[in-house]
């Protein structure tokens, strides 16, 4: 299986580390050099650095048309859906995941073929929670 | 026409003012609150403060009545996310964007978007419509048909001067539609026969410019 990850924060991060394994081929795509080669330095995971994203198709760089899943998770909820929205449109990936930060825009794009994941609703969830047992 | 405009930098300024003057209606969505108090007190114009990129702010600005939507914010992912934003809220309304990466321009279309501009290409349009000299000018793309519309001047050197154009080894689907010879135009035949300073008006498929520019001006 390969997997493609769009972003490198803390999310992207540690979902990639959780990904790690001999079956999964990894490549990270994201703009702070230190946390890529972070990443990199495991097992089956590489990297593309993307210096001026305008300049140059870093999509086509990282091999986008034979990944397996495409994960959306970096810190721009609109980088996100737009990428999103290539991989599974433009190159019929099957698994698409989308990660928003903004609850509302999990709502829209819930019919567009894209998973939309958005921990901020959980938080919020858990918020309310917090506030109700005091 | 009512025209909701989200992100008011030079472009969507101006656009508003013409809109308006040609007596449309216009509402505009603005974040900076610096640029926004500068359109409500001397513009006079309709702004309202707020993210464009919400569904709400959308909804309020009254999206649901607009004849069209246009996102301006210069940013390509988040003008991307406004048109769709718009369009679920009101499925007829007209979506409109201008794209800085023309790579965009038909990822945006496949999406949804209604009209994208890319204006690299309409600057490169205009240059080659304005500079005299410059061999093949795109007069027209013909979409979705994957075919635009072409012309090319023969210079006097070209291989192709006093030969039939039937014996042109023309790229696939390209046909010659019209020759313009002394100011006047003329529908081509197969021995018709090329002139230098012949204008040659073709529908060709796009990528094959290069390939069709090379047989009237190669040597």
């Amino acid at each position: 299986m390969r997997v493609l990850v769009y972003g490198c924060g803390q999310l992207a991060s540690g979902v990639v580390r959780s990904l790690i394994s001999d079956a999964t081929e990894i490549t990270v795509l994201g703009d702070e050099r230190s946390q890529l080669e972070r990443l990199s330095s495991f097992p089956k995971v590489s990297a593309v650095l993307m210096e001026e994203p305008i300049m140059r198709d870093y999509l086509m760089e990282a091999h986008i048309a034979t990944a397996d899943a495409f994960l959306a998770l970096s810190t721009d909820d609109h980088e996100n859906l737009l990428v999103a929205q290539i991989a599974r449109r433009m190159f019929n990936i099957e698994i698409v995941v989308c990660h928003v930060e903004e609850p509302q825009l999990q709502t829209v794009y819930t019919n567009t073929g894209l998973s939309v994941v958005s921990y901020s609703v959980g938080v919020l969830q858990d918020v309310q929670f917090a506030i109700n047992s005091i | 026409m009512f025209v909701v405009i989200v992100g008011c930098s030079e472009a969507g300024f101006f656009l508003s003012r013409a809109l308006t003057a040609t007596g449309h209606e216009v509402a505009i969505i603005e974040r900076e609150p610096h640029r926004y108090e500068l359109l409500t007190e001397n513009m006079g114009m309709v702004a309202m403060l707020g993210d464009g990129a919400d569904r709400e702010v959308l909804r309020m600005a009254g999206v649901e009545r607009a004849d069209a939507v246009i996102a301006l914010t210069g940013v390509d992912a988040t003008n991307l996310v406004i048109c769709q934003l718009a369009k679920s809220l009101a499925a007829n309304t007209r979506t409109v964007t201008i794209v800085k990466d023309p790579k965009h321009e038909p990822i945006f279309e496949e999406l949804g978007i209604d009209i994208v501009v890319n204006w690299v290409q309409l600057a490169l349009n205009a240059l080659e419509e304005g500079i005299p000299g410059r061999p093949l000018r795109h007069l027209m793309q013909v979409q979705p048909t994957g075919m635009e519309v072409v012309c090319v001047t023969v210079p006097t050197w070209a291989d192709a001067v006093g030969k039939h154009l039937g014996d042109l080894d023309l790229p696939p689907d390209s046909i010659v539609s019209l020759i313009i010879r002394h100011g006047h135009a003329s529908l081509p035949a197969r021995q018709t026969v090329v002139e230098a300073g012949d204008e040659i008006v073709a529908a060709i498929s796009i990528g094959l410019e290069q390939a069709f520019y090379d047989i009237f001006t190669g040597v």
